[in-house]
């Protein structure tokens, strides 16, 4: 019965653990636009926004499909032809990881696309279908 | 000044026959200069610019050859030797006056009068031209022993010297093959199967020869001599750092940020002011949003500053700096860029490993050092895309 106890708490505890472990860099990131402001993510609203063709912001590059691919696990090229990795989490691991990269690349990639910034909501739902492929 | 102790003037009577005139080495230095001659000149006009690796060669070899030759013209055998075709300015134009006027000229067993001077006048011309070409090797590719000696400015003053000798340098070669059809037609002698035989045929009536013989041991002994004082001079100059090339430190900044859409392109390809006006307009870079943050932006900044073009002494840094006034911070719109890649088909710039015509780094293999060498270029020939 004792043993049966110490069994359970240890199980929940890796349990726990396992879950933290979940809560890697990306959920920091989520939590940060949170924080910011945003409310629960939208993963058919940020689909939406990738298949988008906004042609309000630079002339060269209408959505986001332009530079990342027809579809999230396709991968893209940048317009000077350097290849750019799938931006579906799936294909590749390690996206939305890396703080400083994603603020850079929302700030630069609304602005030229869009032609404003991304609201915290539109960063969420968009990370959030990315997750999801 | 010696008159040729050949040259026929008793009569013998006896038949023509065949003497032996040009010894062996003479003979293989003639045909491996008119080779060396041929591929520099076809590799300098013809050929795309990545076969100067040839061209340069057939410069070094021109160079042993020459010095060859004038140790020849010392020790080889009787007709070799210089003194035998070193004729007095008087003995000179009545030879060529004889030609002009197209009378049967005096028979010379070696070299003719003008046959002399030109063979002066070509050893000259190739020293010339093989110095010039050296110090444009050094001045503007930053290459060849002269690397650290020859400044760019240096090799702009070559450049245009190497160009003007090559060209009197063809036209001696016709007036020289002329001269020998001319000759031939006059003295009935066929020189140039002479030049591959060493066999001339001299007249009847010809007393014995007396030729001296070549002292190859001793030929020998000054060459190599020469090539050991040479060679160590030019080994001292070749370890000169290369002048204008300076060491870019690796900045992983740089690298890493202005390398994300593109290969971060060498600093030393715009001048300052682009560089600063670029980091500047960040948030519309070239149809484009790459801002960045101060801090980065300003280490950035500070590294290009440093290693602008301004601070080399390369042929792409001083070239670029002519910039486009419409496309100040535009690398592919200076005019030294159209001009130099006006040839290449815009369907080439498409190819995979390319993309665009903006990315050296598909075609020069040495475009992180900023030489932009023409033995570097490797142009993906794969169609695909
Ligand atoms: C002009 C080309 C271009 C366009 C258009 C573009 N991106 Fe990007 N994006 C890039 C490049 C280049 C990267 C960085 C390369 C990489 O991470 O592999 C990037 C990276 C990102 C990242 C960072 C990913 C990570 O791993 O952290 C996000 C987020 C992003 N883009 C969002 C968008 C969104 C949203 C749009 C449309 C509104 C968009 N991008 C349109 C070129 C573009
Ligand atoms: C967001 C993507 C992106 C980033 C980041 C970026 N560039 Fe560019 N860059 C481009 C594009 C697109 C072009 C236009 C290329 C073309 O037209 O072929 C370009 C062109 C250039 C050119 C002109 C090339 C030519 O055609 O002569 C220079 C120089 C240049 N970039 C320097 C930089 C520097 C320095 C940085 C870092 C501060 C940087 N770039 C960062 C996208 C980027
Ligand atoms: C499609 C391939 C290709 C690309 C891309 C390319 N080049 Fe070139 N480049 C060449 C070729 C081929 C030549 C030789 C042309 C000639 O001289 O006939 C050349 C010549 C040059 C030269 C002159 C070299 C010399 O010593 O004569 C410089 C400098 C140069 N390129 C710089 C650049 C820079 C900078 C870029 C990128 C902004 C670039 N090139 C992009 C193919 C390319």
């Amino acid at each position: 019965m004792k043993n049966a106890k110490i069994f359970l708490i240890t199980l929940s505890m890796a349990a726990m653990f396992a879950v933290s472990a979940e809560a890697g860099p990306r959920e920091d990131i989520i939590a940060g636009f949170m924080a910011q402001g945003a409310g629960p993510a939208d993963p058919a609203k940020g689909k939406a926004m990738y298949n988008a063709n906004y042609g309000t912001g630079k002339v060269e590059t209408p959505k986001c499909q332009s530079c990342h691919g027809a579809t999230p696990q396709a991968g893209g090229e940048t317009r000077t032809a350097k290849p750019i990795d799938p931006m579906a989490v799936s294909k590749a691991p390690d996206r939305f990881t890396d703080k400083k990269k994603v603020d850079k690349w929302f700030l630069r990639n609304c602005r030229g696309v869009i032609g404003r910034e991304c609201t915290a909501q539109e960063k969420v739902d968009f990370i959030a279908f990315m997750v999801t492929q | 000044m010696s008159d040729n102790p050949t040259q026929n003037k008793a009569e013998t009577g006896r038949e023509s026959r065949l003497v032996k005139v040009w010894d062996l080495p003479t003979r293989v230095f003639h045909w491996s200069l008119v080779s060396m001659v041929f591929i520099g000149i076809i590799t300098g006009y013809i050929a795309p610019e990545w076969w100067m690796g040839l061209h340069v060669w057939a410069g070094y070899i021109t160079v042993t050859l020459l010095v060859f030759r004038l140790v020849w013209g010392m020790f080889g055998s009787e007709y070799a030797r210089l003194e035998t075709f070193t004729f007095s300015p008087v003995h000179i134009l009545e030879h060529m006056k004889e030609i002009i006027s197209l009378r049967p000229v005096r028979h010379y067993i070696g070299h003719n009068p003008s046959g002399a001077v030109m063979i002066f006048a070509l050893l000259f011309v190739l020293s010339v031209i093989t110095v010039s070409g050296l110090l444009v090797l050094g001045g503007e590719e930053n290459q060849g022993p002269l690397a650290g000696a020859a400044s760019y400015a240096i090799s702009e003053i070559a450049a245009p010297i190497h160009n003007i000798f090559v060209i009197i340098l063809i036209a001696m070669i016709v007036m020289h093959v002329s001269g020998v059809i001319l000759e031939g037609k006059l003295t009935g002698e066929n020189l140039v199967s002479s030049m591959f035989t060493g066999l001339k045929r001299v007249p009847k009536g010809t007393p014995p020869l007396v030729h001296r013989r070549a002292r190859p041991f001793a030929a020998f002994l000054v060459t190599a001599t020469f090539f050991a004082i040479g060679g160590s001079l030019l080994a001292a100059f070749a370890t000169m750092p290369p002048s204008g090339l300076r060491h870019l430190p690796a900045n992983e900044t740089y690298e890493t940020e202005c390398g994300d859409c593109h290969a971060a392109f060498h600093p030393s390809l715009l001048p300052a002011k682009s560089w600063a006006d670029m980091m500047a307009t960040l948030d519309d870079h070239f149809g484009e949003d790459a801002s960045l943050d101060a801090e980065t932006a300003n280490e950035i900044a500070l590294y290009l500053a440093e290693y602008a073009g301004e601070e080399w002494d390369t042929e792409a840094a001083n070239r670029f700096r002519v910039l486009d006034p419409k496309h100040p911070m535009q690398i592919t719109a200076t005019p030294y860029w159209v001009r130099k890649h006006d040839e290449i088909d815009p369907e080439t710039f498409k190819r995979k490993g390319i993309g665009v015509k903006s990315n050296c780094s598909g075609c020069h293999t040495d475009h992180y050092s900023g030489r932009f060498d023409d033995q570097k270029i490797k142009i993906p020939e794969v169609k695909v895309k």
